[in-house]
């Protein structure tokens, strides 16, 4: 049975003094009134939140919480706890759920803790006796993973700084990005501090505040979600054959594009998971944009920019609008809705027929890929 | 060390310990590597609470079969050289090791770190864990029972039959109960070990330095292999390699180590026992409020092994940006080991790759915020007891007050402390002798509810300077009460 994209929305992604409760409301307030449905006829809600204990709000079984903000009882409400790919999940647990109306909502509060804090709290979803004893936080994880890249594929930090610069230079034209009306140039990226070397502070996406909501529905609209695909690897990026692909990317990618009927080539644009810029580079060969090792040649030949044949990251990404970590999958749909309803005002993208949001979880260990169709005409 | 269990077909591995081949049920095989290449190596410069040195290197390593994993050091590795781990040369070495959910293997590599330690099928050992409050293992105040499981199995593998396993508990507590709930009766049963309650045992007379120890004969007969629980200790700063071996002595001893002041004692009686090694299960660990179950576990998932007990505690006490207890001091003062811990030759994890801030305990903290110590260095019967009573009166609405005990605390320490309390025998004579004011003396050896009643009395009252006649009256009816209560 199809299934639909009916509204959307999103608070601006980076400090709030909001609870995340006031945040999801106010996302799931705009979601309700782009879908120009009344909040009672929603039949199911999913919430993407990391449950955080370090987070100042010490709250746990959320999805009362929202029951109680939305004044919505006595309906299924479920909860996604899958670290950075949460709001994916979310949204793959909506489409799958069988009800005629949900809403899904990622937040994500992370601002008013200490980056050390949140570093740790971070560190909580990569594996706890390998990975975390060993000091391998997530900038660490991923710095290991683009070594062995660069290595094995002669990709440089020079190639990490475009896409950095790219999706900076989107981010400025975003008025919901952290990033936006900051301009950054390509000195900055490159002269950045090292955090994990290869990846500079440039190369890692910006923890932030934030929630972003959408309506999934039954009832037709002029948004169809064609493919909805979820796939969870082996938790340590160590474990994988070859560290510098990821399989639950490749697996999800295939499944979405053979349910949706279309091939890597029919997607017109794409918001993808760019936590690292090594991540977006490697995303762009396991989704099949092009063959493996050449995805620099994508961001080289500005094929990726808003401009260019296959824009990514229209929003700033990750990487610029922000990372509220589970809100960061739904609201690449809200970017995705956007752009086919023609809403994203200067960086508007001119071909939206086909759209597709990748968001992953650590380094590799869980992968969505959903591919949405603009039937509006 | 990298290790996989792999199944008998070899078509999967598993970075956990499974027991059988979920898919085929087959059998396990586990592969282990002590070798292996330095495949990618990346400098880490943001601090988190659980790396709090910057900058830091993660190696990633891949050994023989492929298998790879992460490796965290402060020393830059070049892309292609070899990662490895070679025995130490010094006997005053200390080997760190962060063990990867197989305590067994990793036991079993870090002993054989040790810089010249035989084992021989002859050699009768005495395997001296921490046991000293009843307490389940998760809470980390006695040694996990699965340290004590895989030094048992090491020990068999190399042939020893003679294996026993003694301790007592903290003065006040009861062994059996103790070594009961923390589990570790049960593995000696599984072993067919005794275990041999200390305080019950045969002991040999000892003089050093003008101090006599009673030391029970298995510790002295046998070839010790101390196994404690490494956690903090809020009288002496930590408990660990040092400190368990006090329970190697009798009660009477105990009691006049911490009388004549424990912090010189403990190095002295370390001296005159025969060399041990030490195997220090950090395997949970303990912080904060140690040594009792008052601390919380810390789950460091380490072992630190040495021939040298003082720099082996001198290496916890770094690793955990602890003070530098009085107690090694006094042992370096004596020439006893090495606790410099810069020149201590490190194996393993190196040392300023496992720091991070555990928690200091407090010397004043009793379960109840409003009772604090004045600790002069009391015996752990004492200190126990005082902290059970306090536990006691938790929840109970009161008034600040302190709670002195033991001998050793001046005229500063009690300077300014209203609503003073002594007890123990010690903290009577003392606070006598320095003429200070108290609420209440409560002598040792009088029955737990009565003194739990006199403690209530003087908490509850802020006007109390000093317990009243009635007040003593109605302690003695509660202790008086307990005892009818116990008999019928």
């Amino acid at each position: 049975m199809p299934v639909y994209v009916k509204g959307v929305g999103m608070t601006k992604f980076g400090v709030h003094s909001k609870t995340s409760q006031e945040l999801c409301y106010e996302a799931a307030l705009e979601a309700i009134q782009d879908a120009e449905i009344s909040l009672e006829n929603i039949n199911a809600i999913v919430i993407s939140r990391g449950d955080s204990t370090v987070d100042g709000e010490r709250q746990r079984l959320f999805p009362s919480v929202i029951s109680s903000i939305l004044q919505k009882e006595n309906i299924p409400i479920t909860q996604v706890t899958a670290a950075c790919s949460g709001g994916g999940a979310a949204l793959w647990d909506a489409v799958h759920s069988g009800y005629g109306n949900v809403l899904v909502i990622g937040v994500e509060k992370l601002t008013q803790i200490p980056t050390k804090i949140v570093t740790d709290d971070l560190m909580i979803a990569s594996e706890r006796i390998y990975e975390q004893t060993e000091g391998l936080n997530f900038p660490a994880q991923n710095a290991l993973v683009a070594q062995q890249y660069m290595m094995k594929y002669n990709a440089t930090s020079d190639d990490l700084a475009l896409v950095a610069l790219k999706n900076h230079d989107n981010a400025f034209l975003n008025p919901k990005a952290r990033f936006f009306g900051k301009k950054v140039t390509l000195d900055m990226i490159k002269k950045s501090q090292m955090v994990a070397s290869p990846l500079r502070l440039f190369d890692c996406s910006i923890s932030v505040d934030g929630a972003a909501a959408a309506i999934i529905s039954k009832d037709k609209s002029d948004i169809e979600i064609i493919g909805s695909s979820l796939y969870a690897d082996r938790l340590p990026a160590f474990e994988s054959k070859d560290m510098t692909s990821w399989e639950a990317t490749k697996l999800a990618a295939a499944e979405a594009y053979k349910q949706a009927g279309i091939m890597a080539k029919d997607v017109n644009f794409a918001e993808l998971h760019d936590a690292f810029t090594s991540v977006e580079l490697m995303a762009y060969e396991d989704l099949g944009f092009i063959e493996k090792g050449k995805g620099r040649e994508l961001i080289k030949k500005g094929v990726t920019k808003i401009n260019g044949k296959l824009p990514v990251n229209a929003s700033g990404g990750l990487k610029a609008k922000g990372h509220p970590v589970s809100a960061t999958g739904v609201s690449q749909i809200y970017e995705l809705v956007n752009q086919m309803r023609k809403r994203a005002e200067k960086r508007q993208i001119n071909n939206t027929k086909i759209g597709l949001a990748h968001n992953v979880g650590g380094a590799g260990s869980t992968a969505t890929v959903h591919i949405l169709k603009n039937i509006g005409g | 060390m990298i290790i996989r269990w792999v199944s008998e077909d070899g078509k999967r591995k598993w970075i956990y310990p499974v027991e059988r081949d979920i898919y085929t049920k087959g059998r396990i095989i586990k592969q282990v590597s002590t070798k292996a290449k330095v495949i990618g190596i990346t400098k880490v410069n943001i601090p988190s609470p659980l790396h709090p040195i910057v900058p830091y290197y993660v190696m990633l390593l891949e050994d023989e079969y492929g298998n790879r994993m992460p490796k965290k050091t402060m020393r830059e590795h070049k892309i292609g050289g070899t990662y490895e781990l070679k025995a130490a040369a010094t006997d005053g070495a200390v080997i760190i090791t962060k063990i990867k959910y197989d305590i067994e293997e990793y036991l079993k590599e870090s002993i054989k770190l040790v810089h010249a330690y035989e084992l021989k099928p002859a050699d009768k050992i005495l395997i001296k864990p921490s046991i000293i409050e009843a307490a389940y293992a998760y809470q980390a105040v006695n040694t996990n029972p699965k340290v004590i499981d895989a030094l048992i199995n090491y020990l068999r593998e190399k042939g020893i039959e003679d294996i026993a396993v003694g301790e007592q508990a903290m003065l006040g507590n009861d062994v059996t109960d103790a070594a009961n709930k923390a589990g570790i009766l049960d593995v000696c049963k599984k072993h067919d070990v005794p275990f041999i309650d200390l305080s019950k045992a045969e002991y040999a007379e000892k003089t050093a330095d003008g101090f006599s120890f009673r030391i029970a004969k298995d510790a002295i007969d046998r070839k010790v292999i101390n196994v404690p629980a490494m956690k903090t200790n809020s009288q002496i700063g930590i408990s660990g390699a040092m400190e368990n071996m006090i329970r190697v002595t009798d009660e009477r001893t105990q009691k006049r180590m911490f009388e004549e002041d424990i912090e010189k004692t403990l190095p002295k009686l370390i001296k005159e026992l025969p060399k041990f090694l030490t195997v220090g299960d950090a395997t949970i660990g303990l912080h904060a409020q140690g040594p009792t179950s008052m601390g919380e576990p810390a789950f460091l998932n380490m072992l630190f092994v040495s021939k040298d007990p003082a720099a082996l505690d001198s290496v916890f006490v770094e690793a955990g940006l602890f003070k530098m207890p009085q107690y090694l001091k006094e042992a370096a003062a004596i020439g006893l080991g090495n606790t410099d811990t810069k020149s201590i030759e490190i194996i393993g994890d190196d040392l300023e790759a496992i720091k991070q801030h555990l928690k200091c305990p407090e010397k004043d903290a009793t379960s109840h915020p409003h009772i604090k110590l004045i600790d002069g260095k009391a015996d752990p019967y004492i200190f126990n007891s005082a902290l059970k009573m306090t536990a006691k009166l938790v929840g109970l609405l009161g008034y600040e007050m302190r709670l002195a005990i033991g001998l050793h605390f001046s005229e500063e320490d009690l300077a300014g402390k209203n609503r003073l309390v002594a007890y123990g025998k010690d903290a009577i004579k003392r606070t006598r002798e320095l003429g200070a004011k108290t609420a209440a003396e409560i002598p040792e050896d009088i029955d737990d509810m009565e003194k739990i009643a006199l403690l209530k009395s003087v908490l509850e009252s802020e006007e109390k300077s000093r317990i009243t006649i009635a007040d003593k009256l109605k302690s003695k009816f509660a202790g008086f009460g307990s005892k009818i209560k116990t008999r019928f």
